[in-house]
């Protein structure tokens, strides 16, 4: 369990804002903490990793307190053992891929781990490139191994796929996703981008102006129909075609186009480009086990 | 023939002069570009003082605290065997002071360039301060350190008004080639005045013409 | 989509699952979701809930006494036809509210549906989505 409470004043474009937060995450949960520019969002994680001192209040993250401004206590960030994923990745220009994740290795820590993320994290052939050569979601990876060396168990991502384009960020999502179940990691995610949110969180906070104003699971962030229906995607309208009084209407979700028969009253107030629930009962789709070959990549 | 000791001289007296200021400018601009002291901005200042006050004024000062008739200038002498007047040391002291700006200032304009996300990036990994700034603050601002440590070396090559206070003309002692070129003048020598002259000039626009080609190559590097 | 106004009259739950009945205006329907009083909020006796389901799963029969497993019935009045050439649409006023119902051409011609007609809107079981 995580438990924070704590008070900050901060400085934006629009004025003073009072940080105030007054929340616990539950150990193993994958929260998103959404909102405008300026509410705070970035702050929040900063006060978490230590990088950030706030005025008053606590943390303490599994039981160990990492903040008490009565009794004085401020763990610096050197011993948090966070995983923090910066923004604009914050790799060091001197050293290669491999050296990066190298340079995170605590003392007397087994090497192989190095090893095993460049596995998993697909870095093999980028190793010995300097970061300044990596595409964003080279870039992305490569944070992403560095924070993940020392095993933490909190994981801070600030905004980490808003800069990639939509077959990288998806491929990134699926791999946080794994990595967030594999290693059992606490995630914290900063992010503006509904259909990553409802495809990654388990519980979404809206941060406004310093304050947590609404809290609860992601579909019922996003969505204005809650629908009992289990078949549940987001996605997004490529086209809608009129076939004498029904509609036919492609749409874009995950990775693949579906077509959905639809009626005059759903199609009304659609537009290509409109972000969209689709609902269905979890009685029709039918299973098919796939026979997957392997791809070479 | 021209007497090489004067030029012998000023490039030993440049080299330990920026050896030292290497050891002493790294801390400051360090201090100087994180601080949120309020001190900082007099420290600035009083570190870009040499850029501004004529050289004799500095070496007026220097002379009368280190003069031996004076008690600063006697504990010196008297506990550390020290003279910092009409001495190669007194020298060092004085072109450490006068050059300090040359170091520290792109050095500190250096750190401050750096993005901030990466030092707290190796705060986060659990590095230290000092690892931090081994380890990648100095090796991400390697043009700025061969920028401070040339326009040192140049500009105490350069030196001519501070030496002549505090150094006086003792041959192969405080005697640099700039005082050499006065005095040849003096005497009417101009032959040799001319041989100093285009020596140091040669010999300084090389270095500085290396040190922008390399800076140069730094910055398309890191550029791509 | 079509969509009632309805009121939950009870909730039998087992295991994940639900049944739900709903009282619309002259009508029970009956639902089964894959949720429980637990998992969604709003499942609760004599809570307010929408019915939705999809005009293409609306099945239309004639004449009022149907020996048929389906349970949901709305009787009612076609207040319009449209013919496609494979398709048809049928708009039927039930006491529930206005119903849509996409059947095929050929049924409307065989059913020899038209206006006016008195008819029995029918829909399975597992096709009846609810929201709050």
């Amino acid at each position: 369990m995580i438990e924070i409470s704590v008070h900050k004043k901060l400085w934006s474009s629009t004025g003073e804002v009072s940080l105030d937060l007054d929340l616990t995450i539950k150990e193993g949960s994958f929260l998103t903490i959404y909102g405008k520019s300026g509410a705070g969002k970035t702050s929040f994680l900063r006060i978490l990793t230590g990088l950030l001192k706030p005025e008053e209040g606590h943390i303490r993250v599994y039981g160990k307190t990492w903040l008490d401004s009565q009794r004085g206590i401020n763990l610096s960030p050197q011993k948090r053992g966070v995983g923090f994923v910066f923004q604009d990745y914050a790799l060091f220009p001197n050293m290669t891929v491999e050296e990066n994740l190298f340079f995170a290795l605590k003392k007397g820590q087994d090497r192989k781990t190095i090893q095993e993320l460049i596995e998993v994290m697909e870095l093999g052939e980028l190793r010995h490139l300097p970061p300044q050569s990596l595409s964003g979601g080279q870039k992305q990876r490569t944070a992403l191994a560095r924070a993940l060396v020392q095993r933490p168990q909190l994981l801070l991502l600030d905004e980490p796929l808003s800069a990639l384009d939509a077959g990288m960020r998806t491929k990134l999502q699926q791999l946080i996703l794994q990595i967030h179940r594999e290693y059992h990691l606490t995630t914290l995610l900063v992010s503006h981008d509904a259909p990553e949110i409802l495809k990654l969180s388990s519980e979404v906070i809206l941060l406004e102006e310093g304050k947590v104003t609404k809290r609860g699971a992601p579909i019922e962030f996003f969505t204005h129909k809650r629908v009992s229906g289990k078949f549940q995607f987001t996605g997004e309208v490529l086209k809608i075609e009129r076939q004498d009084f029904i509609f036919i209407v492609t749409l874009l979700i995950g990775q693949d186009v579906v077509r959905v028969v639809a009626d005059e009253s759903e199609v009304r107030e659609l537009a290509p480009g409109d972000k969209v629930l689709v609902a269905s009962k979890a009685f029709n789709p039918i299973l098919g086990k796939l026979k997957i070959e392997t791809v070479s990549r | 023939m021209i007497d090489w000791t004067p030029l012998l001289l000023t490039f030993k007296l440049a080299a330990v002069t920026t050896m030292a200021l290497g050891v002493l400018g790294i801390p400051l601009a360090y201090w100087l570009a994180y601080t949120k002291n309020r001190m900082k901005p007099v420290v600035e200042a009083l570190v870009s003082m040499p850029l501004v006050l004529p050289p004799t004024v500095l070496g007026f000062y220097l002379l009368v605290a280190f003069s031996p008739s004076n008690s600063f200038g006697q504990w010196l002498e008297r506990w550390f065997n020290l003279r910092l007047i009409f001495s190669f040391e007194g020298l060092v002291f004085a072109s450490i002071l006068y050059s300090l700006p040359f170091m520290v200032q792109p050095i500190q304009s250096g750190f401050s360039g750096i993005s901030s996300s990466l030092q707290e990036a190796a705060y986060v990994l659990g590095k230290s301060k000092l690892t931090t700034l081994f380890k990648v603050l100095l090796p991400n601002i390697k043009p700025s350190l061969l920028t401070g440590a040339v326009l040192s070396f140049a500009h105490t090559i350069g030196e001519f008004g501070v030496v002549l206070m505090i150094g006086g003309n003792i041959p192969g002692q405080t005697k640099v080639a700039s005082i050499a070129i006065y005095d040849e003048v003096e005497a009417l020598n101009y032959t040799s005045a001319n041989t100093y002259s285009i020596i140091l000039f040669v010999i300084t626009f090389t270095i500085l013409l290396a040190v922008y080609l390399l800076n140069g190559g730094y910055l398309k590097r890191s550029w791509k | 989509m079509n969509s009632l106004q309805g009121e939950i009259e009870s909730i039998q739950a087992q295991g994940a699952l639900s049944l739900v009945k709903i009282m619309v205006p002259g009508a029970v329907l009956s639902t089964v979701v894959i949720d429980t009083p637990a998992t969604a909020p709003y499942l609760v006796s004599s809570g307010k809930i929408q019915v939705l389901f999809k005009e293409t799963e609306v099945i239309i029969a004639k004449g009022a006494d149907l020996a048929i497993s389906l349970q949901n019935r709305l009787r009612g009045v076609i207040s319009s036809i449209e013919h496609g050439e494979l398709l048809g649409k049928l708009t039927i006023e039930t006491q529930a509210g206005e119903i849509t119902s996409i059947i095929t051409t050929n049924a409307i011609r065989q059913l020899k549906l038209v206006q006016g007609d008195q008819v029995t809107a029918m829909i399975k079981t597992n096709e009846i989505m609810l929201s709050p």
